[in-house]
């Protein structure tokens, strides 16, 4: 990045906010009609019912928790790759800050509709909120469905305010540089940020307490979202180590997800001087150690089971891997665990195609690991009586298919319209390299 | 006399802003500000800033939000009546998790509101004397002057390296 200069980076980004092409908007559309597919598929299930979904007895959550719990895993590493690498004070973390920050805002988003989806008598979510009314009725904040709704609430306003104000200094630069409608767009956006020196004074203090507090905040919002099942007494559920598990991998899940985006986005937009091999190189290091925190999260699950001699338990674990799903563990165990390990061969992770591929098979991974937890610990619990398989119906694979499609459409969306860098994170990062060239 | 001309000189590099600032000091010029692309240690030691009182409004935030998030967890707990398996009615424990939750929450909603308070945001005065390559690739240092000063103020920031900007 040394040899860039502040008017390249600008340039380069600035360039990324042109009028787009045919072949973008055709894209564009084509992700519109998938979340089309998926609005229709809903909007079925909620005149139909529930029951348009292959959720009955003993599996009453498929694929929506199972998509809640993966957008929400994508969506809090990517506040936890921004704010910590922050703190950390991580140079190469600035080129895939903002994308991070966008992917938190947009999955997070995602993750509340499926929580939406799985209500079915979605006109009834006020329930979940604590507002007076003449039933009487409050939330009842011991149940972990609630301390979700107050987790993933507080996570969606913080991360989109945190994604805004990264974005001010920015907003004001592309205001600076535009014309007409969109410099009063802009004028508006970036609230007459100039960045004078008493703005910069407050904003990177500000800054600093966003980054503190977020990081805090991913953490116990994803343990919370484990105590969803941990707190069950279900087998493969009712365990303390779901937190950890969890967080571990989300934070995989999730720096998978930049890479995802990252690559056609330096691709496309020929951001390979600003987001370089070193920074996608790094990521696929941390990507190691995630995946070995997520491989020893399920060693330690088998070690449990095994040790505490009991018969359900290891009964469930057995099953796991050997029953009716084992593909889907398998798929889990190998694209979480196995796959990234790879990343330590540096010929690998310095490969853009390897480094895509075994990125988008952690993505695989992840959203089976969800499948396996989700529905394997209630597909065969503690009464033999009571077991039974699951599948998803078409209307789930519509919907599913709509929330991938969804993302994907607003992301490109933000990618046109908004710097999808950091211009201010990026000149810093080019003053830290020459302090530290210098040094 | 009142000052009342502003001149921006426009640079290219941290160590000439620095410069400029420290010739402002031992000068007749009045010193503004100065607009900077991003944060820069090197301009903000040269300023010798205070640390920014935003942080007492995050922990203001902080603690109403830790009272607030257990007050209302307490509070709609104790409307329900019927105790269900003999457990307490007001379960501190869980409550600490809706507690800490509302903190975080309310800690940022102070820090933001502390941020637009002190960095007085939104406004457009800011943008009364600015120069729109200062988010771009230059530094803008603003210093204002009496009206018989304005020679001797572009002079000296051209004898720091920079371009001059005059505003009305």
């Amino acid at each position: 990045m040394a040899q860039l200069t502040y008017a390249q980076i600008d340039q380069s980004i600035l360039d990324s906010l042109s009028p787009p092409k045919k072949g973008y908007w055709s894209v564009v559309a084509g992700l519109l009609l998938g979340v089309l597919v998926g609005a229709a598929c809903w909007v079925y299930q909620i005149f139909v019912g529930i029951g348009t979904g292959g959720q009955n007895n003993p599996v009453a959550w498929g694929t929506y928790r199972i998509n809640f719990v993966f957008w929400v895993g994508i969506a809090y590493s990517g506040t936890l790759v921004s704010a910590t690498l922050h703190l950390l004070r991580a140079g190469w973390r600035n080129p895939i800050a903002r994308a991070a920050e966008t992917m938190t805002v947009f999955a997070v988003c995602i993750a509340g509709l499926f929580a939406l989806v799985q209500l079915g008598r979605v006109w009834q979510v006020y329930y979940l909120i604590p507002i007076p009314t003449q039933r009487m009725l409050w939330p009842n904040f011991i149940s972990p469905s609630m301390f979700d709704v107050i987790a993933v609430s507080t996570y969606l306003a913080v991360s989109s305010l945190f994604w805004y104000t990264g974005l001010l200094p920015d907003l004001a630069a592309v205001r600076d540089r535009t014309t007409g409608r969109r410099h009063e767009i802009f004028r508006l956006l970036s609230m007459g940020w100039t960045g004078a020196h008493e703005q910069w004074r407050h904003y990177t203090r500000g800054y600093l307490f966003f980054a503190a507090l977020a990081t805090p905040l991913v953490i116990s919002a994803h343990s919370v979202v484990s105590w969803d099942f941990s707190l069950g007494v279900v087998p493969g559920w009712h365990t303390t180590i779901l937190a950890p598990y969890f967080v571990a991998g989300a934070i995989h899940s999730g720096l998978a997800m930049v890479v995802t985006l990252m690559i056609p986005l330096r691709r496309i937009f020929n951001y390979q001087k600003i987001i370089t091999l070193e920074v996608l190189e790094n990521i696929a290091k941390t990507i190691v150690l995630t995946g070995l925190i997520v491989g020893f999260a399920y060693g330690s699950e088998y070690f449990i089971a095994w040790y505490s001699h009991d018969i359900v338990e290891m009964e469930t674990f057995r099953w796991f891997a050997m029953g009716q799903y084992r593909w889907e563990f398998y798929i889990m165990a190998l694209g979480n665990s196995l796959f990234p390990m790879l990343f330590v061969f540096r010929k690998i992770r310095r490969s853009i195609t390897l480094l895509f591929i075994i990125c988008l098979l952690v993505n695989l991974g992840m959203w089976f690991e969800r499948f396996v937890i989700i529905v394997g610990g209630v597909a065969h619990g503690f009464s033999p009586y009571a077991w039974g398989l699951y599948a998803p119906t078409l209307i789930e694979y519509g919907i599913m298919l709509g929330s991938f499609c969804l993302f994907f459409f607003l992301f490109l969306l933000f990618v046109k319209h908004l710097p999808s860098v950091s211009m201010t994170e990026m000149k810093e990062t080019l003053i830290q390299g020459a302090v530290n060239h210098e040094s | 006399m009142k000052a009342d001309r502003h001149i921006m000189g426009l640079f290219k590099s941290e160590d000439q802003v620095v410069a400029a600032i420290s010739g402002l000091k031992n000068s007749p010029y009045t010193f503004r500000r100065v607009n900077s692309p991003f944060p820069s240690p090197k301009i903000m030691a040269a300023l010798k800033l205070k640390k920014s009182p935003v942080g007492w409004f995050t922990l203001a935030g902080g603690m109403i939000g830790f009272l607030a998030g257990f007050s209302l967890a307490i509070y709609s707990t104790i409307q329900w009546h019927l105790v269900v398996g003999g457990k307490p009615v007001v379960g501190l424990i869980p409550f600490v998790i809706v507690g800490f939750e509302a903190a975080i929450a309310f800690s940022v909603f102070g820090n933001v509101i502390g941020l637009l308070i002190m960095a007085r945001l939104p406004s457009d005065r800011w943008l009364k004397y600015y120069d729109p390559r200062c988010s771009g690739e230059y530094f803008g240092v603003l210093a204002s002057c009496e009206m018989d000063q304005i020679d001797g103020l572009q002079d000296f920031f051209r004898q720091q390296g920079g371009e001059v900007k005059v505003f009305n």
